[in-house]
């Protein structure tokens, strides 16, 4: 009895030590980059390394933001992510209320369904190609709207399915009486359904705003100045062969970080349906 | 499971206008149509172009026009010795840091599970490398790794072992590439893994206690059959993105050194963009999605995923 209790200590304390380790391996590098970008340089290069910026500045802040185009670069992305988001988010509602509940022939609506994920699963390499040489063509190469259209190929069928997982939680009860109270079927889904679906609008919108904003081999190979690039391009631009500039790209990879952490926060309970495209509900 | 709602109104009244009465009656396809537009219009023509250009000989200069070249462009994946590499490079890579996140997240998903069970911040901390921009992962283990003044080489040195070259070292390139591909990924596998133990039935439990089952035996024969769906889709969605990976690697080694961190998304951008090689980039992306592709029903059908 008393040794099964001490080894049930022992594992306890065992476990709480692996989480601990788990923790610290996590958000060490996340301090790490935010502690460099308030270094100075030659603290960014001292050796033994400085655990935290014992001289802070915000040097590296008003080289990127301010001397160099960084601010125009998160404007962009900032533009990008928010029209890529309302447009996947308006149009894959509409297709995730119709999957979830109108009634089709055969196997129809698994099929449409499938398609729609699976243009999601194209590698992005594949799709680019023949994007940049339509875009060429179009002369928007190097424009945000270029941008925002490749983005939607690859947030439309994941608000699609994300909003169809939502809509198939709701009771169908609350439509039908709306209807037998004399609405429209349109009118059920726009009064009824979409305010019912709130909680799974903003989870959805959130997610497409994270992926634009973290997105980059689109941007890097549709865009060439700062007219377009977006943050990702920007910073990546700072590390070149011959130099990397560490200070600045750590300020700006910093910045990069901080609206995600935020969203991040807020979007946890519906974490889990968003990484698995509403496939398995947290 | 889902409750189908008729297409129509349920009320016999005839109202609203000819116009509202016809959107109405249209309403599935009018609300699908946009976003089946948009998908058609964004899938169609590039695979119809990738196809059109795998089989032509595309050249750079836009006023001549593109020559019929058969199936040249697939007959060089054979002999390609830098799309060899490249395949080998994904696979290694895919297999290792998959296989390595997914016993890693199992693992710290078994004790939360066990032994936290409501702390809602830990886990919004544990899984937040995954949301962060790749690019910024990159820049960060960039530091990390950094021969000269990295951390990692100072941990080396207090632990008394020579420091290393990390990314730039061709034989722990491909190392370091998957350390950071793990930091950042494993909170994923964690997470689904997490979700799929809250869902589990209590009673099972309760009857292998009384029948005196391990808690190996338990794991074995009761928590894996019951997450076996939740890793199929984990591992899927894994797989597929790690099969894909290029912003670290452009970013950390850029493919080398001496190609050993190569993959296949990388190589399709040089041909495509150094080398103005179009055709040949595009007979390398339709090997890589008709893989893909197969890979995936392949894996879909394995595990019954389809229901």
């Amino acid at each position: 009895m008393l040794r099964s209790r001490s080894a049930a200590v022992t594992q306890e304390v065992a476990a709480y030590c692996g989480i601990a380790i788990a923790l610290v391996i996590t958000l060490f590098p996340v301090y790490w980059i935010a502690s460099n970008s308030f270094k100075y340089d030659i603290d960014i290069f001292a050796i033994p390394p400085e655990w935290y910026p014992v001289n802070p500045t915000l040097k590296h802040y008003r080289a990127a933001f301010i001397e160099r185009p960084f601010l125009q670069y998160a404007l962009n992305s900032l533009i990008i992510a928010v029209s890529t988001t309302a447009i996947s988010v308006v149009l894959g509602t509409l297709a995730g209320y119709a999957l979830a509940r109108f009634q089709y022939p055969g196997r129809w609506r698994h099929q449409i369904s499938f398609w729609i994920l699976s243009t999601r699963m194209m590698p992005p390499i594949v799709t680019i190609i023949p994007l940049y040489v339509a875009f060429n063509y179009l002369n928007m190469l190097n424009t945000k709207p270029a941008v925002v259209i490749a983005y939607t190929a690859f947030n439309l069928p994941f608000a699609t399915w994300m909003m169809k997982s939502y809509f198939q939680d709701l009771p169908v009860e609350l439509e039908e009486a709306a209807m037998v109270d004399g609405d429209t079927r349109f009118g059920a889904f726009l009064r009824v359904a979409l305010p019912l679906a709130r909680p799974g609008l903003a989870a959805t919108s959130i997610f497409c705003l994270i992926i634009s904003w973290n997105e980059f081999l689109l941007a890097l190979i549709l865009t060439l100045t700062e007219r377009s690039q977006t943050l990702p391009i920007g910073i990546a631009g700072r590390v070149t062969q011959y130099h990397t500039y560490w200070g600045e790209i750590s300020a700006a990879g910093f910045f990069a970080c901080i609206p995600i952490m935020i969203f991040a926060f807020i979007v946890q309970k519906h974490l889990v349906r968003g990484l698995s495209f509403g496939a398995v509900k947290g | 499971m889902t409750r189908a709602l008729p297409t129509s109104t349920l009320s016999h009244r005839a109202r609203g206008s000819g116009l509202e009465q016809w959107v109405e009656r249209h309403l599935r396809i009018l609300m699908l149509a946009p976003a089946m537009l948009v998908l058609l219009a964004l899938t169609i023509f590039p695979s119809a172009y990738m196809f059109v250009a795998a089989v032509t000989r595309i050249s750079p200069n836009p006023d001549l026009p593109w020559e019929f070249a058969g199936l040249q462009n697939f007959t060089r994946l054979l002999t390609d010795q830098q799309f060899h590499i490249g395949l080998r490079n994904t696979l290694v890579f895919t297999v290792s840091s998959v296989t390595i996140e997914f016993l890693l997240g199992l693992g710290l998903a078994l004790l939360l599970d066990r032994y936290v069970r409501k702390l809602n911040v830990l886990k919004t901390l544990l899984m937040l490398p995954m949301m962060l921009p790749p690019v910024a992962v990159a820049i960060t283990w960039k530091l990390i790794y950094e021969p000269q003044f990295g951390i990692l080489n100072e941990l080396m040195f207090n632990l008394g072992l020579p420091p290393q070259a990390w990314a730039g070292d061709a034989r722990l390139a491909m190392l370091s590439l998957i350390i950071a591909d793990v930091w950042q990924w494993t909170p994923f596998m964690f997470l689904l893994m997490l979700a799929g133990l809250a869902s589990l039935p209590i009673e099972p439990y309760e009857a292998a206690a009384i029948d005196g089952a391990s808690a190996w035996r338990q794991f074995r024969d009761l928590t894996l059959p019951f997450l076996k769906p939740v890793i199929a889709i984990a591992l899927l969605l894994r797989i597929m993105d790690a099969l894909r990976l290029f912003d670290l690697v452009f970013i950390l080694t850029g493919g080398g050194p001496a190609d050993r961190t190569k993959t296949l998304s990388l190589y399709i951008y040089q041909v495509a963009y150094r080398f103005a090689d179009q055709s040949y980039a595009a007979a390398i992306s339709l090997f890589v999605l008709f893989a893909t592709v197969a890979f995936s029903t392949w894996f879909i059908k394995r595990m019954r995923l389809a229901e």
